[in-house]
């Protein structure tokens, strides 16, 4: 029973760019034999954490032989966007989206404003999580991996490809630990206003915030819920836009697909349509909802 | 490839807080891989004043995955193999966090040892037992705490002995001794009565 889901280890691609992180990151454990690195290789190559971008229609293709409300809605989505980019489905698809593509963000803008302005989300998150009583090596190294990480899309001395950062983000040991680093940031800012989030959670669950970070948040490979992007968008201050591709049909005009803003600070997030009155905050991090799992969506 | 920086800290703080909590994780040899962790029996269970050791394996990808836990001292509980000491825990499974450390994860196995979940057993035999006959459950798991995590108390078997020597057959002496929970006095009362 102790081992029963004893996970299956992934090959760790090396990397060997900067040495803002921490050694370990970088260590190739010699146990590990050329074939068993080659099949482990092969089975991450197989479904990566984070996947290649590819156009719209890979979604078609999936769903040809399924009912006619989801070719409607692909092709809906066809018309706002042009490109897809998956994530592994397990569990962590949610933080690993929200990473990947925040710091694609940060290499494309360069936005020196946005790294300064979440540095300062990220400080305070690191406070409350030492007032809460973490001990600080469990979170101290994954908070100094992110704000490095921020460091190298930013170009500089330091800076990274695209395609660097794509390797990294399909780096096990490296994904796991933004990942971690995010399940943290969450859980910090539901236990810091655990009054706001108590009833969504107790609606959740039947517990309370503090257990609910235990069960539901700090573990790895725990799905997200709409909870959990409120938090993350809060703490961080990034706007997430999340577009729902499910069964759920509109009563009006037939195949649309709806979407949901979760602004932070709003003290709601917004739902709606494609009105151009949602334009005022464009959320720059777009994700497909299917149920159970998210991936990026890149708009026209 | 095991964050050994972080094993390292985790030591050191079991060791600053071991006046407190009674909890010890010391290695195993010069590999930070294999522990051994240390939990004293919690007072106003059948495990007070027990001392039980458990088996730690790090597995590479800790703090990821979690760490190996199980009983080498044995141990009469639903939750944990009479057997082989393994443990039904859920932290030590899929609620597992990095979040977590070895320290805090003796900590919920000793809440365990006070807070038993039946209904989820890793014994079936000692679960059964704790729901049909729950004061046999308690006197059994005390004999085996007498007889296997304590050191210095007089051991079991000499305790078999002297009775025995006290002209009462050994086969009635020993399941004497299980049933009052290892306490001789009460064993010998319970024998000259019978």
């Amino acid at each position: 029973m102790l081992n029963k889901d004893k996970q299956v280890d992934e090959g760790e691609a090396e990397s060997s760019t900067s040495n803002l992180l921490p050694d370990w990151f970088y260590e190739i454990d010699n146990d590990v034999t050329d074939q068993q690195f080659d099949a482990e290789s092969l089975e991450l190559e197989k479904i990566p954490l984070i996947g290649d971008k590819e156009p719209l229609s890979v979604l078609e293709a999936e769903y040809k032989s399924g009912s006619p409300v989801w070719l409607e809605k692909i092709k809906f989505l066809e018309q706002k966007f042009n490109a897809i980019r998956r994530a592994r489905g397990d569990g962590n698809c949610f933080y690993r989206c929200f990473m990947f593509s925040y710091f694609e963000h940060i290499l494309e803008t360069q936005d020196k404003a946005e790294v300064c302005r979440i540095k300062a989300n990220v400080e305070d998150s690191r406070r409350i999580l030492l007032g809460l009583g973490y001990a600080d090596y469990t979170f101290e190294d994954l908070f100094e991996l992110f704000l490095g990480q921020l460091e190298c899309v930013l170009q500089g001395n330091a800076s990274i490809s695209h395609e660097e950062l794509l390797v990294r983000s399909q780096y096990h040991r490296h994904s796991d630990s933004v990942v971690m680093f995010l399940r943290f940031v969450t859980a910090a800012e539901m236990r810091k206003r655990s009054e706001f989030f108590d009833p969504f959670v107790m609606g959740l669950t039947g517990s309370n915030v503090d257990q609910f970070c235990k069960s539901s948040v700090l573990p790895m490979a725990e799905e997200s819920d709409h909870v959990h992007i409120i938090a993350l968008s809060d703490a961080l201050g990034v706007p997430i836009r999340v577009v729902y591709l499910d069964r759920s049909s509109s009563d009006n005009d037939g195949a649309t697909v709806n979407h949901h803003d979760f602004v932070p600070g709003s003290g709601d997030s917004s739902a709606s349509g494609w009105s151009s009155s949602s334009k005022v905050t464009e959320p720059f991090i777009v994700l497909l909802y299917r149920p159970g799992h998210y991936d990026i969506l890149y708009p026209k | 490839m095991i964050d050994f920086s972080r094993v390292q800290k985790e030591l050191q703080e079991c060791i600053k807080d071991i006046e407190a909590s009674g909890i010890k994780v010391t290695p195993k040899g010069d590999n930070l891989s294999r522990l051994v962790g240390t939990i004293p029996g919690p007072i106003g269970t059948p495990y007070e004043g027990g001392t039980f050791q458990l088996d730690i394996t790090l597995p590479d990808a800790y703090p990821f995955q979690p760490p190996k836990v199980q009983f080498t001292t044995k141990v009469w509980h639903p939750n944990i193999s009479s057997q082989s000491g393994a443990i039904c825990l859920d932290i030590l499974k899929d609620q597992w966090s990095p979040a977590l450390t070895l320290k805090t994860a003796l900590l919920s196995v000793q809440a365990l040892l006070s807070a038993p979940e039946p209904n989820d057993p890793q014994d079936a035999v000692v679960a059964q037992q704790y729901h049909r006959d729950y004061q046999t459950f308690v006197n059994t798991a005390r004999y085996w705490t007498e007889a296997f995590a304590k050191t210095s108390s007089l051991g079991v078997e000499e305790k078999v002995k002297k009775l025995v020597e006290m002209g009462f057959p050994e086969p009635i002496v020993r399941s004497t001794l299980e049933a009052v929970g290892g306490d001789e006095n009460l064993a010998l009362e319970k024998l000259c009565s019978s």
